[in-house]
């Protein structure tokens, strides 16, 4: 009796030195500053000098600012914009995947390169991409309009100045954006669809069902479980854009603040302008946010998620 | 009755042409910018910048790689990325085996709990953190070291979930005889557990080394000297030398990526099978 206390005492102290050096670093750095982030958020706190308690000032201040609102609004129209377009391009390049084709493997890595590539370094190659006088896009869209006039279709396609124009900011992160996750997301609906029973096909096909209904009424519902994952992760993804604006306009947000994201806006308050406090509340906000999405999306899971079969 | 055949097969002979054609449609897009790039990082300044531009360099000009690389210390830069990258990722898998092998195998007071602590951590985003993480980098006295960029991130949830996963499917009865034989629970997971968890470990270190390899943001904030800056970023500031000199940027970004599409491209499969893998569930 009394060895067996020793062992299952024995048993966990053991087991908490072996989680010891991970929840030391997440404790410091991931536990400890959530908290810490929401005490900053309280204080007007500059770098040097008094910090002083202003209760919930900076949220104030936030709501008051214009610059914050553009945030919020340009931070939602790229997450309206980028996860509903990724994901059912995904869906497609997944279906042309899944199926019996030669060269799979050569175009699973072609799908999924862009997602491992730096993001700096393709932002890099996309600012090129956007140039106005040397960019491939316009290049690409004059080859258009050469070709449609040819057929008599007369029309103006460029020069577009693609990273000067305020409306088009958020429209060509988009198309970063997309191109670099839907390969990314592609390998794991791919995943799913070779999990659904081929015999869910044999049987609808039998009862005289055509290739949308397959579709329709067997693939989609059965890939739900990755779907509702993906969206989950590409919301939270998609609310923190900042690298690729960051790169694509060197270190501004946009032309008249049209790219200005929310956590551009942290970065700004925070490390140019060095209020830590309204950066913080500013971060609260953002977590609200992400917070609020993934609660309703698991609780609208419960009536559209198919899990089973 | 042959006719018909003959008909059926042309059709579907068609279907598999285009499902080809809108595949390699789709492929073309995705790949265009890096074709584009590794052209570029080879014309001439003038051919460069030329307009309509070249699909094929006239001539491979490498003297754009040393230029580049000699614009700004990418060396130093490289290396740094390299160090930091590398013990991040091996960082990382230690400290997921361990913490991994309790959740999975071992029983203790407030495991669910903990458990739960994790998968709360999963949903916040990253750069709420970056204030509080700056102030203590600070007071640490850790600003500018590389300590600032491989501590903070070498342990990580989603290693311990991943590991987790893939210990449960061990059987216990290994770690029964193993006891039997007078194994300390420390060295079976070192002698057993790890080498037959090995492909989860690759995958987990891939990960860690290619998302280290790829932070901007994080060494943009906890650095300030030259000295210290990893490829992303030293790219980021080289942008702003360069200008639109896009024979040297498409070069300077070419070997910024080119280790880690090469790294990726050796490992594929690990890595494909891990995200399908891990991705759900």
């Amino acid at each position: 009796m009394r060895s067996r206390l020793g062992k299952r005492i024995r048993e966990n102290v053991e087991a908490y030195l072996y989680l010891l050096p991970a929840f030391v670093v997440l404790g410091v750095f991931t536990f400890y500053p959530v908290v810490r982030a929401f005490q900053i958020s309280l204080y007007r706190w500059p770098v040097i000098g008094a910090k002083t308690f202003v209760g919930f000032g900076n949220y104030l201040k936030l709501i008051g600012d214009r610059a914050f609102w553009m945030a919020l609004r340009n931070t939602s129209y790229y997450v309206l914009g980028s996860v509903p377009i990724t994901l059912a391009l995904a869906i497609l390049v997944a279906v042309l995947l899944n199926s019996r084709i030669r060269g799979r493997v050569i175009a699973r890595v072609a799908f999924f390169i862009p997602y491992i590539t730096p993001m700096v370094a393709a932002t890099v190659v996309w600012r090129w991409i956007y140039d106005r006088d040397y960019g491939l896009l316009n290049y690409l869209l004059e080859l258009l309009e050469k070709a449609l006039g040819r057929v008599g279709l007369e029309v103006n396609l460029g020069p577009v100045d693609w990273l000067n124009r305020p409306e088009l900011a958020i429209p060509i992160l988009i198309i970063i954006g997309v191109w670099q996750y839907v390969g990314y997301q592609a390998i794991i609906l791919l995943a799913g669809l070779q999990n659904i029973d081929r015999q869910y096909y044999d049987a609808a096909k039998v009862d005289g069902a055509n290739a949308w209904h397959l579709f329709r009424h067997i693939t989609v519902p059965l890939l739900t479980p990755q779907i509702f994952f993906l969206l989950i992760i590409s919301i939270i993804g998609a609310f923190q854009l900042f690298t690729q604006v960051f790169i694509l306009f060197v270190g501004n947000p946009g032309p008249r603040d049209s790219a200005m994201t929310i956590v551009f806006y942290i970065y700004e308050k925070a490390f140019r302008e060095f209020y830590m406090g309204m950066a913080s509340a500013a971060a609260y906000v953002l977590f609200g946010i992400i917070f609020l999405l993934t609660l309703i999306q698991f609780r609208l899971s419960r009536r559209w998620v198919f899990y089973g079969g | 009755m042959f006719l018909n055949a003959l008909f059926t097969g042309l059709l579907r002979g068609l279907k598999r042409v285009s499902l080809y054609l809108m595949l390699l449609a789709v492929m073309a897009v995705m790949l265009l910018p890096f074709f584009w790039t590794i052209t570029t990082s080879f014309k001439s300044p003038a051919e460069a910048q030329s307009y309509p531009p070249t699909w094929i360099p006239k001539q491979l000009r490498w003297q754009n790689y040393v230029e580049a690389w000699n614009a700004a210390p990418f060396g130093r830069y490289f290396l740094n990325s390299l160090f930091v990258a590398t013990t991040t990722a091996i960082g990382g898998v230690i400290t997921s085996v361990l913490a991994a092998y309790a959740f999975a195998k071992m029983n203790f007071f407030g495991k669910n709990f903990l458990f739960y602590l994790l998968v709360g951590t999963m949903m916040i985003p990253g750069q709420m953190l970056l204030v509080p993480n700056y102030l203590t980098i600070i007071r640490l006295r850790w600003y500018d070291t590389y300590q600032a960029l491989i501590i903070p991130w070498i342990a990580n949830v989603f290693g311990i979930f991943l590991l987790r996963q893939f210990f449960r499917t061990i059987p216990d009865e290994l770690w029964d005889s193993a006891q039997i034989d007078g194994c300390s629970r420390f060295r079976f997971l070192w002698q057993f557990v790890v080498p037959l968890s090995r492909p989860a470990l690759v995958t987990l270190f891939l990960f860690r080394f290619i998302g280290s390899w790829n932070a901007f943001l994080w060494v943009l904030i906890m650095t300030s000297r030259e000295e210290m800056r990893t490829l992303p970023v030293g790219l980021y500031y080289f942008i702003g030398e360069a200008g639109t000199d896009y024979h040297l940027l498409t070069a300077a970004a070419t070997f910024a990526m080119m280790p880690i599409i090469f790294l990726f491209l050796i490992a594929q499969r690990q890595f494909i099978q891990g995200v399908a893998r891990t991705g759900i569930k």
